[in-house]
């Protein structure tokens, strides 16, 4: 019994060694440089996550097909950021999976992440590696915050760069379009109890409150709870002219069903957490006509100049695109362009390198031209308004700073 | 067994490992573990990969500490990381820019100690900014987390196992919405914002994986030394001797009341010193990362590992862990490259990592269904007897003395030992003691008979405590004891054996005599930690006194002092119950129908056995229905028919009492 | 809307939110009668009902966005999918029963509930895996015809749970009273050993008693799916934790109790949320569940029930 039991001990750590020391998805060869892209494939933004990867592959293939970053084949290195036990993102293993990317040589640069909640465990990790992360879709304004550099960028400098605005201009932005273009009067806010929900609800009610919108009331959806009836019937007792919405599609599926049947003619205001194509389909075109989303970026989708771009995501990938798909697309646009000018000025293409030549970027793209301010943060800090009119989102223009 | 003979007649070397005695094999073992863990960072892994490891050891350490509340203590907690949430919040908050008190001068003594400092605000009055030692959180985490132990381990005491198990899992729900809701101590969703990374004489841990690598190792080293002493401890048989039937355990003295809650506490200490940790290493933290899931996975490590085995738990809790960070993401790249390969669209696709769920509900429901004494089950220490021993005649003891017996002449006490007042206990409309009056002098064997239901087990459980009396008073020795609880009566000097065997089954003959012994030990959990020379010169006292009590069954038990008593014939079983009482030391020990299921040579023998224990001072009140061995042994016997006393008085008077043999033997007479 | 009509409104939605975890309670309430087991793959057998019901009313040609039936069609449609539902989740019932339970029958301690815990992530993670993570919508075929008590509404479905829900129980309460097979089961939760020597085919009993409350869970999946117009694969957990909330409140074995307490916790959900904040919800319902269990472990209408060996 005893040895037996020895012996499985020894065969079980030998086996779980070995997995560990193997390496990962092939050895490093000369002239590939790879860019990772922690994200949670799987879970509950699987969705979300399929839509940016294949942005950033389909830059990828196309760089690859031209011949390369400064002659250089690039490489995408997906690492799932999801775990069972947490059911979607997971900090910790965000982190694990930044710490892959540092250790090895070949990696130049990341993009992401696609959650703020990540984007916080891994910013010191990725200071510490002096290695970039472009994120596409990471709102959340403590992360580059100079306030909190002592936290997020130990080293001090830039890692963290956004193609996104952050929350402080996302959820303002939107009460300014409730105050001027809608004329609300009134507001109820909810929120997903996600970080970026409860961030963006946070910023919204802030500028409401300063513009002179009464917020009747703050309340927190469970994203697993089926029934908002409740909180619906108590919002309708209360006779608001807006409701706001800070989350993402999870919630809002159910929420904008139920609204629908309880207060048809409310405004229903949103983030960029329910711009997702989808979900005029999954909450029922009746129940998500007139909700309004946003994006912390310039319009894309419904630009002529993106139209070739956007057949060309869709016959390849046998799917629509997000707009945070061509945040992705751009993050590696930025990084193969420094990689261009880390060459072209005869310096060693690593980790360090990139990440000074992207803090100098200038780049014209389909979201206009990619600049970045010395936190990291994108300048072109313009939130775009959507509209669900007849099943699909519609363009309705830039949301008012002031 | 067998496959095990043959490697060591065919290789000399295992041969000679085996005859190295188990504690050295033990102890050798775990320093090559050990240093083999040591030098895992530096055998060119992947920093990941420790990165990994360190969050595998948060995990291993959950484990353990969910083992010692599940696998010791047989308490099914489904809300574990309810303690893992309030040890990382702990420190959180006591580190990071979350709370921002108020500048006020009590604070000074605090910033001299290095603990906080005072922040200047432009135009605002200054703040204060907390960062205590990581270090000293800890400990504190560790305590606060054992104060919520008992919290919520107090309501669950007077449940049932399953019921407990909801109770806990509702305390796992409820925390993290706290922790969600509670904005201005947690920061909700958003996270904690810049926990600080601890500190050691001046050397930052910083953002490198390899200093977690090291005080995660160092963490579950001493989990995994904490958790081995209390499981080879006073300490540790009491939690398993409440796991394998708690009334018995009462019976020996063991208060449920004090070792559950102390199971919680050290169990939710363990998740504690957890939580800080890992917080500590990932700056951050929110309330998704506690919730039911991951409860359910620590719970999976256990039950895969073995309930109670700490080295199964250290197993399993590493493996999954590195399943889930590591091997599933690997499998996942070969499998997807291999379904490129060969043009599999649905390989090249699939993510492992998902079925992970799925895995541990298949392992949940395969453990239990084939195997729920887990993978690697806790060591036990058998080793079968030999042809000799098994073919020995049997023998009677030897030497029928114990040390600390006090043979006194019967009836030189000039009180009785145990006097019965009034006694009743209803059970609806049935009396089932319906005002008896009893007592029991000393060195007397007294029997009680009567017609099945007559009330007779009813007495002992009353006498013993472990039923609450409606009326009438008992005293022992003059005091009063009716109203104590079974382990205070026990102490005091009452022992009984139980009609249907009532032993510690997973546990070993020696075991279980050590938990009889329970009462006259004194280690707590930290005399069972640190184990002071008092506490080992007291274990190896309680040893001989097993031993010396085992002798007094001859060679019955004593070849089987490492087997667990459930492999034991079932006169054997009799006798290591009788014995575990005898253990306690009584004054009194009352034996409930011992000679059941026993041949009539081993009635014989046992019957001796009760007449030497007379003669060495203990009193006797004897069950039985084997009413030779009733007129043969008793001085006196005492007849119950519907709870009420009919007839007392000496064998011979009794057998001929008209109203003993129309309410007794006649009935049966009839029956028959 | 005055507060009293939204009072009003807050007691019809907590009423028909209540007669839904009343559905899945007696489930619970059932099982734990007969065999003392905390059943965790009820939740699970709940949320894999409401995938039967979208897959049957998807083959059956009506989608997320299909519009509502009225007449014949209506009753016909209701009466295939409801039946053919609830005699797909009691099978499974059955099958988790035979396969999972059975074999651990018997077994002392908290193996046989640990089993349920496993079984109930492994069904979750099936439809996870199968059917993937998005929430699917479900096909509002009931018209959405609305009555109005002052500004108050009620609406059809709403009526209809209410009424289903009730008459499924009478029908319940009605077997376990008045006929052999209720007796067959009393005897078995008095005494399982005693009922087998009495002639009581237990294994057959508590396969029933599996499948009716199953085919309950059914039930209430489909009153689930029509009444949010929704379903996913993680909706099982919480509406069975509440489920089973209000099976403990009501009495755990006891039937009218389980539809008590899941009234009681419906309005309970409704009208805290109305009074205080839904993010509180959860504690509220679980402080109550755990004050339950601990001091009334019998339930507000339970008979301590004598305790076995």
């Amino acid at each position: 019994m005893i040895r037996r039991g020895v012996i499985g001990t020894l065969a079980v750590l030998l086996a779980v060694g070995l997995l560990v020391v193997l390496p990962g998805s092939g050895g490093a060869q000369t002239k590939t440089y790879k860019i990772g892209m922690s994200i949670p494939v799987t879970g509950a933004d699987a969705d979300s996550s399929d839509a940016m990867v294949k942005g950033a592959q389909m830059a990828i293939d196309e760089i690859n097909q031209k011949g390369g970053a400064a002659g250089n084949k690039l490489e995408l290195w997906v690492l799932d950021s999801a775990t069972p036990a947490a059911g979607q993102y997971d900090p910790a293993q965000a982190a694990t999976n930044y710490r892959k990317y540092i250790a090895d040589g070949a990696v130049v640069g990341a993009i992401g992440t696609m959650m703020s909640g990540e984007g916080k465990a891994i910013s010191p990790i990725a200071s510490e590696g002096d290695m970039a992360t472009v994120s596409q879709s990471a709102t959340n304004p403590d992360i580059t915050d100079p306030k909190f550099k002592a936290q997020y960028r130990p080293k001090g400098k830039p890692v963290f760069f956004r193609n996104v605005t952050t929350d402080t201009y996302q959820g303002p932005n939107v009460a300014v379009y409730a105050k001027k273009t809608l004329n609300a009067k009134s507001v109820y806010v909810l929120d997903d109890s996600g970080a970026f929900g409860v961030g963006v609800a946070n910023t919204f009610t802030k500028k409401a409150e300063e513009l002179g919108i009464k917020v009747l009331g703050r309340d927190r959806l469970d994203p697993k709870e089926a029934d908002y009836k409740t909180i619906l019937t108590k919002i309708k007792g209360m006779n608001p002219d807006a409701i706001y919405y800070g989350g993402v599609q999870q919630a809002a599926v159910k929420l904008a069903r139920q609204l629908h049947e309880i207060m048809p003619k409310v405004h229903k205001l949103g983030s960029d957490g329910i711009y997702d194509l989808s979900f005029p389909e999954q909450a029922g075109k009746d129940a998500a006509e007139g909700w309004v989303a946003t994006i912390a970026a310039p319009d894309m989708l419904n630009d002529a100049k993106a139209q070739e771009w956007i057949n060309k995501f869709k016959s390849k990938y046998k799917r629509d695109p997000q707009n945070y798909s061509i945040t992705s697309y751009n993050g590696v646009l930025v990084i193969a362009d420094a990689i261009e000018r880390v060459a072209k000025a005869g310096k060693p293409v690593n980790k360090s390198n990139v990440r000074e030549a992207i803090e100098k970027t200038k780049l014209n793209t389909l979201q206009g031209v990619i600049e970045y301010d010395e936190n990291g943060d994108i300048k072109n800090k313009v939130v775009s308004v959507y509209q669900v009119k007849d099943g699909k989102f519609k363009y309705v223009g830039v949301a008012p700073e002031n | 067994m067998d496959t095990e003979t043959s490697w060591a007649a065919t290789s000399p070397a295992l041969a000679r490992w085996r005859a190295i005695p188990l504690g050295r094999r033990r102890q050798l073992l775990s320093v090559v573990l050990l240093a083999l863990a040591l030098a895992f960072p530096f055998t060119g892994v992947n920093p990941s990969h420790v990165d990994a490891a360190a969050n595998a050891y948060t995990y291993v350490l959950l484990a353990l500490g969910l083992n010692i509340v599940v696998g010791f203590a047989g308490l099914l907690d489904l809300g574990y990381a309810a303690f893992f949430a309030i040890g990382a919040y702990t420190y959180g908050a006591a580190a990071s820019f979350q709370l921002k008190p108020a500048w006020s001068e009590a604070w000074a003594p605090l910033v001299w100690l290095g603990q906080v400092s005072r922040v200047p605000v432009d135009g605002q009055p200054d703040i204060v900014q907390l960062h205590f030692s990581f270090w000293f959180m800890l400990l504190v985490g560790a305590l606060i987390c054992a104060v919520f132990g008992v919290l919520f381990g107090a309501p669950t005491l007077r449940l049932r196992g399953d019921y407990l198990a909801i109770v806990t899992l509702g305390f796992g729900e409820i925390v993290p919405v706290l922790a969600l809701n509670l904005e201005g101590l947690t920061n909700g969703a958003m996270g904690l914002p810049g926990v600080r990374t601890p500190r050691l004489f001046g050397f930052d841990f910083g953002f490198s994986p390899l200093p977690y690598y090291f005080l995660g190792l160092g963490l579950v080293a001493l989990a995994v030394v904490v958790s081995l002493r209390l499981q080879e401890s006073r300490v540790g048989r009491a939690w398993m001797a409440i796991r394998e039937d708690e009334l018995a355990a009462g019976a020996m003295g063991v208060s449920h009341v004090h070792y559950k809650l102390l199971a919680f506490a050290m169990g939710a200490a363990v998740g504690g010193l957890a939580g800080v940790f890992y917080v500590a290493k990932l700056t951050t933290a929110t309330p998704d990362m506690f919730r039911f899931p991951v409860s359910v996975m620590i719970l999976v490590m256990v039950v895969l590992g073995g309930m109670g085995s700490v080295r199964g738990v250290v197993i399993a809790a590493l493996v999954l862990s590195f399943l889930q960070s590591t091997i599933l993401q690997e499998l996942t790249g070969y499998v997807n490259a291999l379904g490129r390969q060969i043009g599999s669209g649905w390989l090249a696709k699939l993510q492992l990592i998902n079925s992970l769920e799925l895995i541990f509900g298949v392992i949940l429901v395969l453990m239990m269904l084939f195997r729920r004494e887990g993978l690697f089950p806790s060591v036990r220490r058998v080793s079968a007897l030999t042809r000799e021993q098994q073919a020995a005649l049997p023998s009677r003891g030897t030497t029928v003395t114990l040390s600390w017996a006090d043979p006194k002449p019967a009836g030189a006490s000039p009180r009785p030992l145990l006097e019965i007042e009034g006694l009743t206990k209803r059970f609806g409309g049935v009396a089932a003691a319906d005002s008896i009056d009893l007592t029991v002098r000393a060195g007397e064997i007294l029997s009680v008979i009567g017609p099945n239901g007559s009330g007779k087990t009813t007495l002992f459980n009353l006498i013993t405590g472990l039923a609450p009396r409606d009326a009438g008073v008992i005293r022992l020795e003059g005091e009063v004891i009716s109203g104590l609880r079974a382990h205070e009566i026990v102490q005091r000097g009452v022992a009984r054996t139980f009609q249907n065997i009532r032993l510690f089954n997973n546990l070993s003959v020696l075991e279980n005599m050590l938990v009889g012994e329970h009462t006259r030990l004194r280690a707590g959990p930290l005399g069972a930690i640190f184990r002071p020379p008092r506490v080992r010169e007291e274990e190896r006292r309680a040893v001989e006194s097993a031993l010396e009590v085992l002798d007094l069954f001859g060679n019955r038990l004593i070849p089987r002092l490492d087997h667990p008593v459930y492999g034991l014939s079932y006169a054997n079983r009799r006798r290591t119950e009788i014995a575990r009482a005898i253990m306690t030391r009584p004054k009194l020990l009352l034996l409930d129908e011992p000679a059941a299921g026993m041949n009539p040579a081993e009635t014989l023998e046992l019957m001796d056995l009760v007449k030497a224990l007379r003669t060495l001072g203990i009193t006797i009140v004897l069950i039985e229905h084997k009413l030779d061995v009733v007129m043969d042994v008793s001085d006196r016997v005492v007849v119950l028919d519907h709870g009420v006393k009919i007839a007392e008085g000496k064998p011979v008077q009794v057998r001929n009492d008209e109203k003993v043999i129309e309410a007794y033997l006649g009935r049966r007479r009839r029956a028959a | 809307m005055s507060v009293f009509d939204v009072f009003l409104q807050q007691l019809v939605n907590g009423i028909a939110l209540g007669m839904m975890y009343a559905l899945l309670a007696l489930g619970f309430t059932m099982v734990y009668g007969i065999i003392e087991l905390i059943n965790f793959a009820h939740f699970s057998v709940f949320m894999t009902g409401t995938f039967f019901g979208l897959l049957l009313l998807n083959a059956l040609g009506y989608t997320g966005s299909s519009g509502a039936l009225t007449g014949l069609a209506l009753v016909g449609t209701l009466l295939l999918v409801f039946v053919v539902t609830m005699v797909a989740t009691g099978c499974l019932g059955v099958v988790i029963e035979r396969v999972c339970l059975r074999p651990v029958r018997g077994v002392s301690g908290t193996a046989p509930m640990i089993t349920t815990i496993g079984v109930a992530f492994i069904l979750i993670n099936t439809i996870l895996l199968t059917l993937g993570p998005q929430t699917k919508p479900f096909p509002k075929i009931i018209p959405d015809r609305r009555w109005l008590i002052g500004q108050a509404e009620i609406s059809l479905s709403q009526v209809l749970l209410v009424v289903v829900g009730l008459v499924l129980m009478m029908g319940l309460n009605y077997l376990v009273r008045h006929t052999a097979l209720g007796k067959a089961m009393r005897a078995t939760a008095q005494d399982m050993d005693a009922a087998k020597m009495m002639g009581v085919d237990v294994d057959r009993v508590i396969i029933l008693t599996f499948f009716l409350g199953s085919a309950l869970a059914g039930a209430g999946s489909l009153f689930f799916g029509f009444y949010y117009g929704f379903t996913a694969f993680y909706i099982g957990y919480q509406t069975g934790l509440r489920a089973f909330t209000s099976a403990v409140l009501g009495g755990i074995g006891n039937i009218p109790g389980a539809v008590v307490g899941g009234l009681l916790i419906g309005l309970i959900q409704s009208l805290g949320g109305q009074l205080l904040e839904v993010k509180w919800t959860d504690v509220i319902i679980f402080s109550i569940l755990i004050i339950v269990l601990v001091f009334r472990p019998a339930g507000l209408f339970g008979v301590q029930t004598p305790q076995k060996a």
